[in-house]
């Protein structure tokens, strides 16, 4: 056997190795099991929200997307909530920042499964979908409305008056501005709480593995198992990004710059939590249909701290490859951007008073294109 | 009556600046709580509601506290409270205590928001002085 054909045998058999790592079945162990698992089953239940008399009511869905499609309710009759939550686009916007009248401080959330939340708004300044969808009516920058204007508004447009009679067996004209403002929001919850993202590639394979149903769990991509397991494994992204939607629903600073530009900060939850606590539509407030209170025990033990500061709403993951740009800024254009920002986390911007939580996953280029692919199935 | 005036006074005053009889810490109930701890003469046991702590789910926690060693007094306050000593952080919300008897509260509102390593704060007041103890739970997904 001469040098060449030793040469030539190395190369076969290197490449043999090669094929039998990539093609080395990817396989789960009984805590990655159980962690998987509890990303599951999906859907979950979505019982009615006691503190919106008209959530998961017919008619009110229906008024509610009425309202949700109409330029009636802005201002200058310019723009609707659809102009920057449109369903082709997950419901967000594609831009990285929102913007109805001018733009806005922050990335358009996508409203897949908003109804799971605990806390609305990139800051959690709501606590409730309903008294959410009050801002951006109220903001100059985005539909521009008073409660006056809103109520007359509709009290003009017949089919829109017509409609709100029948949800609320009263016509606006009785009720009182904010009384009639508060009504169209919780109609608009109504319908964004029907906006529900459907069974994934991962809920498939994830209710194949608790079946033990060989053939679909060889049906999901193996790339995509790899992402899991780091995503279970090494990445730690499920400390925060756990459960069926994907997100604990609370508050992380990641090391994002707070700077809006020279001379403003976005304070995050650090201000959503003082905007909240004076806000007359809290679920501590009158407007709340729940007399019990059985839903306010966050609002009411909230604790604001100086760590408050720079943090901001941990998102469900589901549909997360429809939903670029991401972060609350809009400051990361791709999923490659956002898996590279927490592969190189910037641990000098982190860890001074904060959280000690995030440390640079230094990823491999092929560990980063299996995170992204595992992401993709959601 | 003008001399009584200021012995009523006086023994007023001296009433005052006596020590309030302290209350014994509610020893019969100790049996139901499933979890204790004690150091240096302090000891407090719990249970929470629901008996298992899930992640990110709201739970209350009923203490009982005793000083004093064996002559089992109640302390003048208690205060609970948790953290992830490993992560840097607290819990995001501030449990609000209900007193049931003297030693004995229940704080609703905690909220174990993440999983892993949390860890339990009592604090025992007898006046100024505080005793504080803590127990290490494990909170999975």
């Amino acid at each position: 056997m001469n040098h060449r054909r030793i040469a030539g045998c190395l190369v076969a058999a290197a490449a043999l190795l090669l094929v039998a790592a990539t093609d080395k079945p990817v396989t789960f162990d009984a805590d990655e099991t159980d962690l998987i698992l509890s990303h599951g089953p999906w859907p979950v239940e979505m019982p009615p929200d006691p503190s919106n008399r008209v959530s998961g009511a017919p008619d009110a869905i229906a008024y509610g997307k009425i309202l949700f499609d109409s330029a009636d309710i802005s201002i200058d009759r310019g723009r609707s909530c659809a102009t920057c939550h449109e369903a082709d686009r997950a419901f967000t916007d594609g831009k990285p920042r929102g913007g109805g009248i001018a733009t806005v401080d922050r990335n358009t959330p996508a409203l897949y499964n908003m109804r799971l939340n605990r806390w609305f708004g990139w800051d959690g300044k709501s606590d409730s979908l309903w008294a959410q969808s009050i801002a951006p009516i109220l903001d100059a920058r985005e539909l521009g409305m008073t409660a006056d204007t809103l109520k007359t508004r509709i009290a003009q447009t017949p089919t829109l008056a017509s409609r709100y009679r029948q949800v609320f067996d009263t016509p606006i004209n009785d009720h009182d501005a904010e009384a009639a403002m508060v009504n169209v929001a919780k109609v608009l919850a109504a319908y964004q709480e029907t906006i529900l993202s459907g069974k994934s590639a991962f809920d498939w394979f994830r209710d194949a593995l608790a079946a033990k149903d060989a053939g679909g769990i060889a049906g999901y991509p193996d790339t995509a198992k790899r992402g899991l397991k780091l995503f279970v494994g090494r990445g730690r992204c499920d400390l925060c990004h756990f459960g069926p939607n994907f997100t604990n629903g609370e508050f992380h600073d990641i090391g994002l710059p707070h700077f809006l530009g020279p001379s403003r900060v976005d304070k995050g939850r650090y201000g959503g939590i003082k905007l909240l606590r004076k806000s007359p539509y809290n679920l501590l407030g009158a407007y709340n249909d729940d007399k019990l209170r059985s839903t306010a025990g966050f609002t009411r033990h909230l604790r604001l701290t100086p760590k408050n500061w720079g943090e901001f709403r941990v998102p469900g993951l589901r549909n997360v490859s429809k939903t670029a740009p991401y972060m609350h800024d809009g400051s990361k254009k791709t999923l490659e951007d956002v898996v590279k920002h927490y592969s190189e986390s910037p641990e000098d911007r982190l860890h001074q008073d904060g959280e000690k939580l995030l440390k640079p996953l230094n990823l491999t280029t092929a560990e980063t294109a299996d995170l992204i692919a595992f992401l993709r199935t959601l | 009556m003008n001399r009584l005036v200021p012995a009523s006074l006086a023994s007023m005053l001296i009433l005052a600046a006596a020590p309030a009889q302290a209350d014994h810490c509610p020893t019969d109930k100790l049996g139901a709580m499933p979890d204790r701890l004690a150091e240096d003469g302090t000891a407090v046991a719990w249970r929470t509601n629901p008996a298992k702590i899930a992640v990110n789910r709201p739970f209350s926690i009923e203490v009982i506290a005793c000083v004093d060693g064996e002559k089992q007094m109640a302390p003048t306050r208690i205060s609970v409270n948790a953290g992830m000593p490993m992560h840097g952080h607290g819990m995001n919300y501030t449990p609000s205590e209900k007193k049931l008897a003297p030693g004995n509260s229940t704080f609703d509102g905690m909220v174990f928001h993440m999983p892993g390593k949390w860890q339990l704060t009592f604090d025992v007041y007898e006046g100024e002085t505080r005793k504080r103890l803590t127990r290490n739970v494990t909170v999975r997904r």
